[in-house]
This record gives structure tokens, sequence and C-alpha cells, in this order.
């Protein structure tokens, strides 16, 4: 029973952890229709502003995140002008290849220039910290970073739905002509969408790094777990990303615990049958 | 009795999009359907061949349930179909996109090529053979999806708005080689389309949809003054015109 | 049976000036052991050669289908596992198990293939990788095809022709021999009923089906084709690395890398398997080996990154795109 609760508890906090990850994913996919493979190396690229930034200054790497925030939505503004808008101009290949291309361009460019050593944070007020509560003893970086994603999780959906701004995204992702017609600048909304997914994905990257290890190719990682929780959420649902978060977190913490070396492939095959079985998702369109 | 549609429904969720349809086309007839956007013709159409599946009714073809039969096997069993927005293959050449047709009935390339070519010289675009069809005039392509059709060897072919887009010398020009390609190839015709001009001279009889029922069929001349036609949207001028 | 012959062997199709360009890449590459002096060199041959038999077999179904798989290695992963525990366990002649690296390569893929091609685009891509990744850590979990410690083969003296085992030049020959053998098969399949069909789908699924083709069947079969020659090659991996393990032939890298090789290229091209290798491989065997010397890793991905990134915004047909309209207008 304790074990269970643990297992549970665990699985929800890196639940809420993943479904913030994949906001970003689901965002760009709503509002232009187009993957992102280097959504992971956003997240990498996080990770490495927290290391250095507590590496080398005696900050927390808390303080990092908003740095790591700018640093994701710059990156993601960057990639959608000088990339994205050329090839959105091709055939979907291209459209595929265009993102891949960038996620090794990241993942190698990180690598070397810090090498592919495998890195951790050595300080910092929650690394390597737990508490209990009741029966379950829980590490504090990672509530801290459940807590935070699962309040920046309801920023931007707050934002995405009640704000003028995110009401000109929405509208982009429905019809984006008609957006147009509007007076939506859609050009706009679709690099403030890559700067947003950006942003989000570093802020996760650099609550990651207090419990995660820290290498140039973590990225494809988070990038298949973000695909399967889009999948199974739905694409273009930001609260179903949320769910399937939970569940996919779930999955991955109850069959680590059974089968630690597969822990990651019962996500592959979750995703794997969510597209086969059910490709709306469970609340997607 | 070559094509009959029986009792045809077609329902997209609550979108009643062809409601009881029946019709009968017959060996050798030219047949035209039209009706006013979103009578439901391009979506007959798709039922008869295979690209959506009724909801329910029969589709029988030379005595042959094809009901819900998905599109290639409809195409191998006689009935070929050309795409009203041109669905040319741009990254192969004129001759090459209608030996794909070709290959429906043979597995040789020589003789798909062979056939390419005799039906190239049908439709005049022999000289093209080796051009890219990206690059040619919107009639040149409309003559390379119906060759392409044509490659298939059917007993009937469904022309789905094949004049849009046409200027008068064009719509003249592609009447004739549907006539030419219907002599020399034995065919039946089956069109939809919007372009009175064209639809009116060709077809032997025409059958009118709108709001996703069956209106009226008959000859040209007494289909378009009958009152509902009119009352759907035809005027007068055509019946008089001729 | 004349025309069977000339349909494999002829290239009377394409222009005089690319024939001319392939007898001399042939001659080249034939008298290479001859031309190059260091062994290096003749390693960075081979691998040249190994990964543009890849890329033969991938333009298949990523190419000429238009349907692009980021899982091949898994493929290649099934044949070198087939010949190396083969081998390993039974002593079996690599000729014997090069059929049944295939069979499981070939039924595997069956069997994945309808499912995944009820998904387009991206989701199909995606999936590729999924399948893929799910098989290299059942292979490392699985004890008995090594796990992680991966299958050694035993080592024989050369030349041994029962477990195809050579110097530098004998694996040379061996491995051009592979590739001349798919790519005269990759020659007569452009040109068949298949290769046409194929075609018509990658462009046009729906106006492919009006015209007769069975559009999900001809993408399994194509997919299979694929998965078939992408484990010969795993095999030779075998014979050639006389260990394997399945971060050497299953990883997501290779098949990347694969993927890579053909769009960079010239995907749906004859030549583009080639091109992209050429690109490729010795940037990465140079350019890469040296610099990772000096402890700098990675810059050999970092060029091809940007590369990919370059063709993907303007030049999406690949390096033979290019090559076609810079001289169409010449």
């Amino acid at each position: 029973m304790e074990l269970a609760t643990q297992l549970v508890t665990y699985g929800i906090l890196i639940g809420c952890v993943f479904a913030f990850v994949s906001l970003g994913l689901s965002l760009i996919f709503g509002v232009m229709n187009i993957v992102n493979f280097a959504h992971g190396e956003f997240l990498m690229v996080g990770m490495y502003v927290a290391f250095l930034m507590s590496s080398y200054l005696p900050l927390d790497p808390l303080v990092s995140l908003p740095f790591a925030a700018a640093l994701g939505f710059i990156l993601g503004i960057t990639s959608y002008r000088f990339l994205i808008t050329h090839i959105l101009r091709g055939p979907m290949v291209a459209q595929l290849f265009g993102t891949f291309g960038l996620m090794l361009f990241l993942r190698y460019l990180v690598m070397f220039v810090f090498g592919p050593d495998v890195r951790t944070l050595s300080h910092g007020i929650l690394v390597g910290k737990t508490f209990s509560l009741g029966w379950v003893s829980l590490d504090a970086s990672k509530v801290m970073a459940a807590g935070l994603c699962l309040l920046f999780f309801v920023f931007v959906y707050w934002m995405i739905n009640r704000t003028k701004l995110g009401r000109a995204l929405r509208a982009t992702s429905l019809d984006a002509e008609a957006a147009r017609y509007m007076g939506i600048d859609t050009e706009n909304m679709n690099a403030l969408a890559w700067g947003i997914g950006g942003a989000t994905v570093g802020v996760a990257g650099g609550l990651l790094a207090h419990f995660y290890y820290v290498t140039p190719t973590v990225g494809m990682l988070f990038v298949l777990i973000a695909f399967a929780t889009v999948a199974l959420g739905g694409f273009g649902s930001i609260s179903g990303a949320f769910l399937a978060g939970i569940i996919i977190g779930l999955i991955q913490v109850l069959g680590g615990h059974y089968l630690s070396e597969l822990k990651f492939t019962f996500i592959y095959i979750a995703y794997f049958l969510t597209v086969v079985l059910r490709p709306r998702g469970l609340f997607g369109w | 009795m070559l094509l009959r549609v029986e009792s045809l429904v077609k329902e997209f969720g609550g979108l009643v999009a062809n409601a009881d349809i029946s019709l009968e086309v017959e060996q050798g007839e030219i047949v035209g359907l039209i009706g006013p956007n979103g009578a439901g013709k391009t979506t007959l159409f798709n039922c008869i061949v295979g690209y959506y599946k009724p909801t329910s009714g029969n589709v029988s073809f030379v005595g042959e349930d094809i009901t819900g039969w998905p599109a290639h096997r409809v195409a191998k069993m006689g009935i070929a179909r050309t795409f009203q927005n041109l669905r040319i293959m741009p990254l192969l050449t004129v001759e090459e996109n209608i030996m794909v047709g070709a290959f429906c009935r043979t597995g040789d390339r020589q003789i798909a090529r062979r056939d390419a070519h005799e039906i190239l010289e049908l439709v005049n675009l022999t000289g093209e053979a080796h051009a890219s069809p990206t690059e040619l005039p919107i009639a040149s392509q409309k003559r390379i999806e119906l060759a392409r059709a044509l490659a298939t060897k059917p007993r009937l072919l469904m022309l789905d708005e094949l004049a849009a887009g046409l200027n008068p010398l064009e719509t003249k020009e592609i009447i004739q080689t549907l006539h030419r390609i219907k002599e020399e190839r034995n065919l039946t015709l089956f069109l939809t389309e919007h372009v009175m001009e064209f639809i009116m001279i060709i077809s032997e009889r025409v059958i009118v949809m709108a709001a996703g029922r069956k209106i009226a069929e008959g000859t040209p001349e007494k289909v378009a003054k009958e009152e509902r036609v009119i009352e759907a949207y035809l005027g007068e001028r055509y019946a008089e015109g001729r | 049976m004349g025309q069977l012959l000339r349909d494999i062997f002829s290239f009377g199709d394409r222009p005089l000036s690319e024939r001319i360009v392939l007898l001399v890449f042939m001659a080249v590459v034939l008298t290479f052991p001859w031309l190059a002096e260091s062994a290096y060199a003749r390693a960075v041959m081979i691998k040249f050669l190994l990964i543009a038999l890849f890329g033969l077999g991938w333009n298949l179904i990523g190419g000429y289908g238009g349907q692009v798989d980021l899982g091949q290695a898994k493929n290649v992963g099934f044949g070198a596992y087939a010949t190396a525990l083969m081998m390993f366990h039974w002593r079996t002649s690599f000729w014997l198990t090069v059929p049944v690296g295939i069979f499981f390569a070939t039924l595997e893929s069956f069997a994945v293939a309808y499912p995944m091609f009820r998904l387009r685009g991206h989701y199909f891509a995606i999936a590729t990788l999924c399948v893929a990744l799910v098989w290299k850590e059942l292979f490392i979990f699985w004890d008995w095809t090594g796990g992680a410690r991966g299958v050694e083969i035993p080592i024989k003296p050369t030349p041994n022709f029962t477990y195809m085992q050579f110097g530098s030049v004998g694996y040379h020959y061996f491995i051009f021999g592979l590739f001349m053998a798919q790519f005269l098969f990759m020659n007569w399949f452009r040109k068949s009923k298949l290769g046409y069909q194929l075609q018509a789908v990658r462009d046009n699924e729906d106006a492919a089906a009006s015209l007769g083709i069975n559009v999900t069947g001809t993408k399994v079969i194509a997919y299979c084709i694929t998965a078939a020659l992408g484990a010969v090659g795993g095999s030779f991996m075998t014979a050639y690395y006389l260990y394997i393990d399945p971060d050497l032939v299953m990883p997501l890298d290779l098949s990347i890398l694969i993927a890579m090789t053909v769009m960079v290229g010239g995907a749906g091209s004859i030549w583009g398997p080639m091109i992209g290798a050429a690109a490729l491989i010795p940037l990465d065997m140079y350019l890469g080996a040296w610099l990772a010397g000096g402890g700098h890793y990675g810059i050999d991905f970092m060029i091809y990154g940007f590369i990919i990134m370059i063709i993907a915004a303007y030049e999406p047909k690949g390096i033979w795109g290019m090559i076609e309209r810079l001289t169409k207008r010449g």
C-alpha cells in the first residue's frame, strides 16, 4: 500500500512536468500544424542554462529559470523566423526534416561546446533534499518542479483562453486565413507560439535539471515523451495534454518500477497504441 | 443496365448529403448531373466511385453489387474518374502519369507505354509526352487527367467538373475530345458539372439534384423547363437558346 | 528474359552525362584499393558504400514512396543479429543467415505496417521511430541476444568465405558487390509496375486509388522490401565489425543517418543515396574524427544538421534536385 501510494504520487508529480513539457508542442501544432522535432532540444538548452548558471555563478539554480525561459523564447522565435517560415513553403516532408535538422544542429552544437559528459546540478536549495508527507517520501525538487509546472500550465491555459492575445492565437489555429481577415497578424501569432513553446519547455528543462541528468542527448527522450503525451491527450487540446501527462507519468513510474530497463519502452508503446487505436486521443479533434 | 444506384443515402454526422437517390445509366449514354452548390452531386459521385462509403442504399455496376467497395476495386471493375481539382502526379512526366493508369491493366512496362502513347494521340498530347505536367496549361492538364483515367480501360468514365476554368474555345475542344474518345473506346460518360454551356450541349440525358435529392430527370430541354429545376437555379434561357 | 536483363542493367532512359558519371564512379570504386594509400581511406570507402547501400534500400519507401521512415535501424538490427546469433551459436555460414535476417525483418515489418500506415506524415514518422526504439530496448533487455553486451563472432583466418571475413580489400569488394546488387535492383524497381504505382501513391493517394492501385497494400509491400534490403546490410555489418551490440546496429542515430543521407542527396532519385553518402561520410570520418581526436565531439552532426536545415528550406529535393534544376537552365 505504501509502495503503491509512493509510486502513484511520483507518477503524478512527474506527470505534471510531462504535461508542461508537452504544452509547447501542442501549442505550436495547434497554431500551425507543424511538429517541432527540436522541442526536446529547447528543453535541453534550458537544462544547460540552469546547470551553467548555478555552476559558474553563486546562484541557486531556481534563479536561472527566468533566463531559461528567455533563452527558450528567443530560440523559438529565431527558429521560426529563420527556418520555419522557409520550410512552410515546401512539401510536408521538408517540414518534417527541417525541424529535424534544427534538432541535430542544436544538440551537437551543445555537445561541441560543452562536451558529451553527463552533468548534474551540484547545489541548490532543492537539489537532493527530501521530506516526508504521511508515509510518502518525496524529493523536494520533484515537488517544486511539479508545483511550478502546474502553476505555469494553468497560467498559459488562462492566457490562451482568457486574454485577447490568447484569443488571437486560438483564432489563428482554427482558421489562419479568417484570422487575417479579422486583422490578426498571423505571422506574429506563429512566432509567438514558437516563442511561448520554447519558453515553457526551457523552464521545464531548468526544473528537470534539479533531478535529472544534464546531457546534450537528453532532448530526444523528452520530445518522444511530449509526442506521446500530446497524442494521448489529443493534438490541439491543452487540457487533454494535462490529463495525458499525468497518465504518461504514471505509466513511466509504474512501468519503470517493475521493469526498469524498459521504463521508456512503455511510453513508446503507449504512443503507438494511441495513434493506431484512437488517433484522436482522449480529447482532440 | 451499366450503372444502377438504388435509394442511396449518405450522411456525415448529422448532415444528410444524399437522401434516397436512385438513378440508372445505360451503356453508351452520356448522362449529366447538375444542381446548385451544395446539392450533393460530388458526394453522390464519390459514393459511386468508392471514395465514400454510402450510409445505406446500393450501387451496382454491370450487375455486380459494388456498394461500399474501396476506390481501387471500383477502378479495376471498370469505372474511371477524373478529379475536380486536378490530381496530377507532379513528379512524373505526362507519359509516366498516363502509364500509371495503364498499369492498372498490365504489368509490362512496354505495353503500358504503348497504351499510354495511343491515348496521348487520342487526346492530342503526343508532343508533350516527356514534359512535366505542372508546366502545361490547365486545359492540357485536364486532358492528361482524362487520358490517365482512360488508360485504365474503363467502361464508365465519370468526370467531375471537367469544364471548370476552361474558356469557350477550350470547352468546345474538350467536347470534341470527349465525343472522339467515347466513339473510339466505346465508353459511357457520366458527368457532373456547373458550366451549363458544356453540360447541356453534351448530355443526352440530365439528372438534377438539389438539397441532397433528385428533383428532375430527362433531356436537357425538358429539364430546363421544369418549374422545380428553374426554382432551384436554372433559367429558361438555356432551353430557349438551343 | 532479355527485357528483364535490360531493365536491370540499362540506364538508357537517363541522359548520357549521367551514365558517364556512373561509369567513372564505378571505375574509381573498383580500383580504389590501389588508389588509396591508407587503411583509413579504405575504411572510409567501405563506410561510404555501406551507408549508400542502406540509403538505396530506404530510398524505396522514403524516396519513391514518400513515406518518411525513421526506424530503418531495426531492420538493420534484425539482419545483423540473425547473422551474429546463428554464427555464434550454430557456426552457420554467412549466406545461410542472410535469408533468416530478411525473413524476420520482413515479417515484423508486415505486422506493424498495416496499423502504421493508417497514419500520415509526422505521426507516421514518429510511429516508425517508436517501433525501432522499442525493438532496440528489447534487444538490450533480452539475454539470449546478449543484451547490452552484444554478440561476438568467432574470428577466422582471412580470407574466409564461410563467414565472409577478409582483409580490408576483401571487405571492400564484398560491400561493393552488395551495393551493386541493390543498385541494379533499384534500377529495375524504378521502371517496374510497382515502382510506378508507388510513386503515384506518393504523389497523390486519391488519384492512385482511382487508377486501381491498392494504396495501403502498395505502401506495405514497399515497406517490407525496404526492410529486407536493410537486413542485408545488417548482415554485412556483422561480418565486417565481428562484434555487434544494439548501439552499433540499431541505434536511433543510424536510422536518422540513413534517412538524412537520402534526403540530402535527393530522395526519389536513383542517384540520391550515393550523392548523400558522398556528402556526409567523408565529412564525418575526416572532419569529425579529426576534431574528436582533440576532444571536440559533434561537429560532424552539427554540420549535418545545418545542411539538412538548408536543404529543407531551400532545396527540398536535395542535392540532386539542385543539380537537375541548374542543368535544366543550362
